[in-house]
C-alpha cells in the first residue's frame, strides 16, 4: 500500500514547502478557530472539523488502498453496517478498524505534518457558507398533484388560498369574515375534483374549520367510531405504522442481545400488533429466547371488558406456542401523565425497552414563544421523560409525526397541517394499488376509506382543538431530538441494516413514491420526498457502547393472515 | 503497482483544496463500494449513504425551493429552486406566490440534470441543491431539477424520456412564461451524466420544435469505444478510472450496446447528424484533470462541425467536482461564464 504519508521525510519534493502551504490555505479557508466544523463540506451533509481534515483523508486513502487488492469492494462493504454518514470521521474510522490489523495501516499522527501537504495551488477565495436554515424552520411543500388543466390547477391554488386566508381570519378573532370566506370555499371546493389530491383534503380541511368556527354541542371532533378500528385501518392502508414497529422492534431486539430477562413497555398497547413480530425474533435467536415481559398501557375498557387483558392473552398463547416464556402485565389509564413507574414492577437485572409509538407528543402543552421555547412550567413530558430515564432502558424507541403542528400561532398551525395531510392522503391513494396484495380491490377501497378517516380525526383535533382538548401536538424530529437529550436520554442510532430493511420492508408492502432517508442516526419514512413519520431510538442505562454485531434479522410477519410452523398453527395475530 | 499509487495520490492532492479533496474522495470510496462485477447496484446502501436535504419553502439566502411531481405514472418529481418573492415572509411562501413568475421582465428556466453517471445522487442530494441555489442567486433563473430514473435499474432512454417530460411541462406552466411576450426561456443544464442528458433533450426538441435558449454542459459525460490519450494518461489519476466509467455505460446503456452507442458517443460512427436541426448553442465546461475531456472537446468538435454555436471553456488544472465547493478560482470563474452566457442569451 501507499507509504507516501509516512515518515519519509525528505523524499517528498512538497516537503520543505509543503506544510506551510498547508496551514496556510488551512488558515485562509477557515479564518477562525481550526476546531470547528468545515463550513463547505457542512452545505454538502458532512459534518467535519476542520482539524480533522487531514486525519479524514488519510484514512480516505489508507481504505482506499485497501480496496485495490479487493475484487469486490462492494461485497465485503455489504457485510459492514454502517452509521451516520454525516459524521464522516466516525465513518471512516470505523471502516478502517473493521479491516484485518495490519501494522502498516496505523496511522501515525505526529509525523503527518511533514509528509502530506495538500497544496492549494489556486488562490483562495474566502468561503461563503451556504448555510442551510436549522430544521425546526423548514417548511416542507409537499408534491401537489397538479392536474393538467389550468382551471382545475388555479381553482385549487385559489382553494388553498381561501382557507388559508380563513384561519387568519379566526386567528385575529374576525369571525364573520371566516364565515363569509368559508362559504367561498365551498364555492369553490365545486370546482375542484374532491374524489382525489388536494380537493380531497380541502373538503375535510373546510369541515375542520366549519367545526371550529360553529361547535357543535358535543365536542370532541371526531365520529364515534373506535378508535382501535381506526388505527388498524390506518396500519392496513399504508407502511407508516408497519415501518414504525419494524424499526423500534429491530433497535429492541439488538438492545436486547445478550439479556436472559427483558420487559417491553408499551406506551399505547392497542391491538398489540408490533408484538407478535418481536416475539417471533426473540424465539428465533441464536442462543434462545429471553424470559420476556411485556407492560402493556391503555385506557381502561369503558364497556366492563378488559382489553388489555384480552391482547394480553392472544400474545400469551403466541409466545407460548413458540415456547418463549412470557408474562404480561396491562395497566389502565385514562392518560399517560397518570401512570406511574413503581406499575410496571421491573425486576432488577431486567433489561427494559420502553417503546413510544405517536404518544409523547400528546404529553406536551402550548409552546410559550414562537421562537419555541419551552413553557416555563414544567410539563406531563418531563415528569413521564423522567421517570423513563429512571427505569435506566436498554432502549428508548420513539416514533413520532415529522410536522410542526404544535406552533403557538394558529395560522401556522393550520398551514403546516394542510401540507402534511394533503401529503398523507395523496400516499394513501398514491401507494393503495400494492397494500397487502390480498384483498380484493373493494376490501383495499374499504380500508383506505377507513384509514382517511382515522386522519381526518387527527388533523381534526389539531384544527379545531385548544387546550387539554389538543392532544395532536406533533413537533418535528429536530424538537424531540433537544428534548430526549436535555432529559438524559442518549441517542442510538439506526444504521443501514435497519434502513435496508425498512427499504426492503416498503417495496414488500407498498407503492412507488415512499421514501426512507437516514438522518443522524434516525430514520424517516415520507411520500415523494416529504418526511412524515419519524423513528429513533435512545438509552439512558450506564452502560457503554451498544454491541455492533447485528446478525439477528427481524422476521416479516405479515398480521393478517396465519403462519404455519410444523404441525403447531400459531394464532392470527391481533 | 504500489509505486504508481504514490504518485497518484501525491498529484491528486497537489491540486484540489483539502476539504475538495476530502468530498471527492469520499464519494469515490462510497462509489467502490456500490458497484458491483456483476452490473447490480447496492441502491439501499446507496440512498442510506447519500446525504440529502429537505425543499423550503422559506427564503434561504433569498432562494426557496419546492417539490413538485410533474408525472404520476413514472412518479417523476422535481424540486424548483426561484427567488423568493417580494416582501417574502420569514416564516414560508405561499403556495400561490411560489407559482407566479418571479419577475415582470424576462427570466431564464434551467432545466438541470444532475451528476452521478447515471447512477447515483437526487434532486436533493445535498452537493446538487446547493448548486441549484447557486444558479438562482447568479441569474434569477427558476431552477427546475428532475429527479429521472436511474441505472442500472432504469437504462436507455429513460433518464432522456425524463429529461423530455420535463421541458415537456415547462412548456406548459403558464407562469414560466416570462416578459411581455409571455415566452419560455428555457436553458438545458447538467453536470456528467446530466449533461449527456441536457443535449440529447435538446436534440429531441430541436426535433420537435420546442425553442431552447442554450445548453450548459458541466464535465459532460460522452465516451467510446476507443481508448483515448486523454484516458490513458489519466486513468486513477484523478478520482475517476476508466474501469468505473466503463461499469457506468454498461449500467446504463441497453444490454448488448457498445460505446458507440450514440447515447455515449453522439458524434461517433452511430450519431445522428445535427445540421438540419435547429439545435440549440453550447456552453461547454471541460475540466483538464478529468480522464472523459478528449470525447468533451471532440463533442465540442462535432457541435462546431454540424454548424452549431458552440462555447468551449477549458480549465486547464481543474479535477471533476471542481464546481461542487465554492472554495478556488475555477468555481467562481466558471459561475461568471454560466451567468454571462444564460443573460446573454434571454
Amino acid at each position: 500500500m501507499s507509504s507516501s504519508f509516512r515518515s519519509d521525510v525528505g523524499t517528498d519534493p512538497c516537503d520543505s514547502v509543503g506544510d506551510d502551504r498547508w496551514w496556510m490555505a488551512s488558515a485562509s479557508d477557515r479564518g477562525s478557530s481550526r476546531g470547528e466544523i468545515d463550513g463547505l463540506l457542512q452545505g454538502a451533509g458532512y459534518r467535519v472539523r476542520s482539524t480533522d481534515l487531514r486525519h479524514v483523508a488519510i484514512g480516505l486513502e489508507q481504505l482506499e488502498s485497501a480496496m485495490v487488492g479487493d475484487q469486490c469492494a462492494a461485497s465485503s462493504a455489504e457485510a459492514v453496517v454502517h452509521y451516520n454518514p454525516s459524521d464522516l470521521t466516525a465513518w471512516v474510522d470505523s471502516m478502517l478498524s473493521g479491516l484485518a490489523p495490519d501494522p502498516n495501516l496505523l496511522r501515525h499522527p505526529q509525523s503527518t505534518a511533514t509528509a502530506n501537504a495538500w497544496a492549494d495551488p489556486t488562490r483562495q477565495r474566502p468561503s461563503s457558507l451556504h448555510r442551510l436554515e436549522n430544521h425546526q424552520q423548514h417548511r416542507n411543500v409537499p408534491a401537489v398533484s397538479l392536474q393538467s388543466m389550468e382551471e382545475e390547477e388555479d381553482a385549487a391554488i385559489r382553494l388553498v388560498h381561501l382557507l388559508v386566508s380563513c384561519a387568519d381570519s379566526v386567528q385575529r378573532g374576525d369571525s364573520e369574515m371566516a364565515g363569509s370566506l368559508l362559504d367561498q370555499a365551498r364555492l369553490a371546493l365545486a370546482r375542484v375534483n374532491t374524489g382525489f389530491g388536494i380537493g380531497k383534503v380541502a373538503g375535510y380541511f373546510v369541515d375542520a374549520l366549519c367545526r371550529r368556527l360553529y361547535p357543535p354541542p358535543l365536542c370532541g371532533g371526531g365520529s364515534a367510531a373506535n378508535p382501535e378500528i381506526l388505527y388498524h385501518h390506518f396500519y392496513e392502508a399504508c407502511p407508516y405504522i408497519k415501518f414504525a414497529h419494524f424499526t423500534a422492534n429491530q433497535a429492541i431486539l439488538e438492545a436486547f442481545q445478550g439479556h436472559d430477562r427483558v420487559h417491553v413497555v408499551d406506551f399505547n398497547l392497542m391491538h398489540g400488533l408490533q408484538w407478535p413480530a418481536l416475539i417471533q425474533a426473540l424465539a428465533l435467536r441464536p442462543g434462545g429466547p429471553p424470559l420476556l415481559r411485556l407492560t402493556g398501557i391503555g385506557p381502561p375498557s369503558p364497556d366492563g371488558r378488559d382489553a388489555l387483558r384480552e391482547v394480553g392473552l392472544r400474545l400469551a398463547e403466541l409466545a407460548r406456542s413458540v415456547q418463549v416464556r412470557f408474562a404480561f402485565r396491562g395497566v389502565a389509564a385514562t392518560r399517560l401523565e397518570h401512570v406511574r413507574p413503581w406499575m410496571f414492577q421491573v425486576a432488577p437485572g431486567e433489561a427494559v425497552a420502553v417503546n413510544t409509538v405517536l404518544q409523547l407528543h400528546r404529553l406536551l402543552g402550548d409552546r410559550a414563544s414562537p421562537e419555541g421555547g419551552d413553557a416555563a412550567a414544567a410539563e406531563p413530558i418531563d415528569t413521564v421523560l423522567a421517570w423513563v430515564v429512571g427505569l435506566k432502558p436498554k432502549i428508548v424507541t420513539v416514533v413520532e409525526q415529522e410536522a410542526d403542528h404544535n406552533k403557538p400561532s394558529f395560522l401556522d398551525r393550520f398551514t403546516e397541517a394542510l401540507f402534511y395531510y394533503s401529503t398523507m392522503f395523496d400516499s394513501l391513494e398514491g401507494g393503495s394499488h400494492r397494500s397487502g396484495g390480498h384483498q380484493t380491490q373493494q376490501q383495499q377501497t374499504v380500508v383506505a376509506a377507513v384509514a382517511e378517516a382515522y386522519l381526518q380525526r387527527e388533523m381534526c383535533n389539531v384544527v379545531c382543538c385548544e387546550g387539554a382538548a389538543r392532544v395532536e401536538r406533533h413537533e418535528p424530529l429536530a424538537r424531540w431530538r433537544d428534548r430526549l437529550g436535555r432529559a438524559g436520554l442518549r441517542a442510538v442510532h439506526l444504521g443501514s441494516n435497519a434502513f435496508k430493511q425498512a427499504s426492503m420492508l416498503l417495496t414488500l408492502f407498498s407503492g412507488e413514491g415512499y421514501c426512507v432517508e437516514e438522518v443522524d442516526g434516525c430514520l424517516t419514512l415520507g411520500w415523494h420526498s416529504r418526511p412524515l413519520i419519524s423513528a429513533s431510538a435512545w438509552r439512558a442505562d450506564d452502560d457503554a457502547s451498544p454491541p455492533r454485531d447485528h446478525q439477528t434479522l427481524l422476521v416479516l410477519q405479515d398480521h393478517s393472515s396465519s403462519v404455519v410452523d410444523g404441525d403447531d398453527h400459531l394464532q392470527p395475530a391481533a | 503497482m504500489a509505486g504508481s499509487n504514490e504518485v497518484n495520490a501525491n498529484e491528486c492532492r497537489m491540486v484540489v483544496p483539502l476539504n475538495t479533496w476530502v468530498l471527492i474522495s469520499n464519494f469515490k470510496l462510497a462509489y467502490n463500494m456500490l458497484r458491483r462485477p456483476d452490473g447490480t447496484f447496492d441502491r439501499h446502501l446507496a440512498e442510506f449513504l447519500d446525504r440529502k436535504v429537505p425543499a423550503n419553502a422559506a427564503p434561504v439566502n433569498g432562494v426557496v425551493s419546492f417539490d413538485i411531481l410533474i408525472d404520476r405514472t413514472n412518479n417523476l418529481l422535481a424540486r424548483i429552486y426561484r427567488p423568493a418573492p417580494p416582501n417574502p415572509s420569514p416564516a414560508t411562501t405561499p403556495l400561490a406566490d411560489l407559482h407566479r413568475p418571479p419577475s415582470p421582465d424576462p427570466f431564464p428556466v434551467i432545466i438541470f440534470f444532475h451528476g452521478g453517471s447515471f447512477a447515483h445522487s437526487s434532486p436533493n442530494t445535498a452537493i446538487y441543491d446547493s448548486l441549484c441555489r447557486r444558479f438562482v442567486s447568479l441569474s434569477g433563473a427558476v431552477v427546475i431539477s428532475v429527479d429521472y430514473r436511474r441505472s442500472p435499474e432504469y437504462r436507455y432512454p429513460c433518464a432522456y424520456d425524463d429529461g423530455w417530460a420535463a421541458l415537456k411541462w415547462a412548456s406548459t406552466e403558464p407562469w414560466l412564461h416570462g416578459g411581455k411576450d409571455a415566452k419560455l426561456r428555457v436553458f438545458l443544464c447538467g453536470d456528467s451524466s446530466g449533461g449527456n442528458i441536457a443535449h440529447h433533450v435538446a436534440v429531441r426538441a430541436a426535433e420537435s420544435g420546442i425553442e431552447v435558449s442554450g445548453n450548459i454542459l458541466l464535465n459532460p459525460m460522452f465516451g467510446g469505444n476507443h481508448r483515448t490519450e486523454s484516458e490513458k494518461r489519466l486513468d486513477g489519476k484523478y478520482f475517476v478510472t476508466i474501469q468505473d466509467r466503463d461499469w457506468y455505460w454498461k449500467a446504463y446503456l441497453p444490454e448488448g450496446a457498445d460505446r458507440d452507442h450514440p447515447a455515449c458517443n453522439p458524434f461517433g460512427p452511430n450519431g445522428v447528424n445535427l445540421e438540419e436541426l435547429p439545435f440549440t448553442k453550447s456552453l461547454v465546461i471541460v475540466a483538464g484533470l478529468d480522464l472523459v475531456q478528449d470525447w468533451q472537446l471532440a463533442y465540442a468538435d462535432g457541435l462546431k462541425t454540424a454548424g452549431k454555436d458552440v462555447k468551449l471553456v477549458y480549465r486547464e488544472q481543474a479535477t471533476i467536482g471542481f464546481y461542487l465547493l465554492p472554495n478556488t478560482d475555477h468555481f467562481y470563474e466558471v459561475m461568471e461564464e454560466i451567468k454571462n452566457f444564460v443573460t446573454s442569451n434571454l
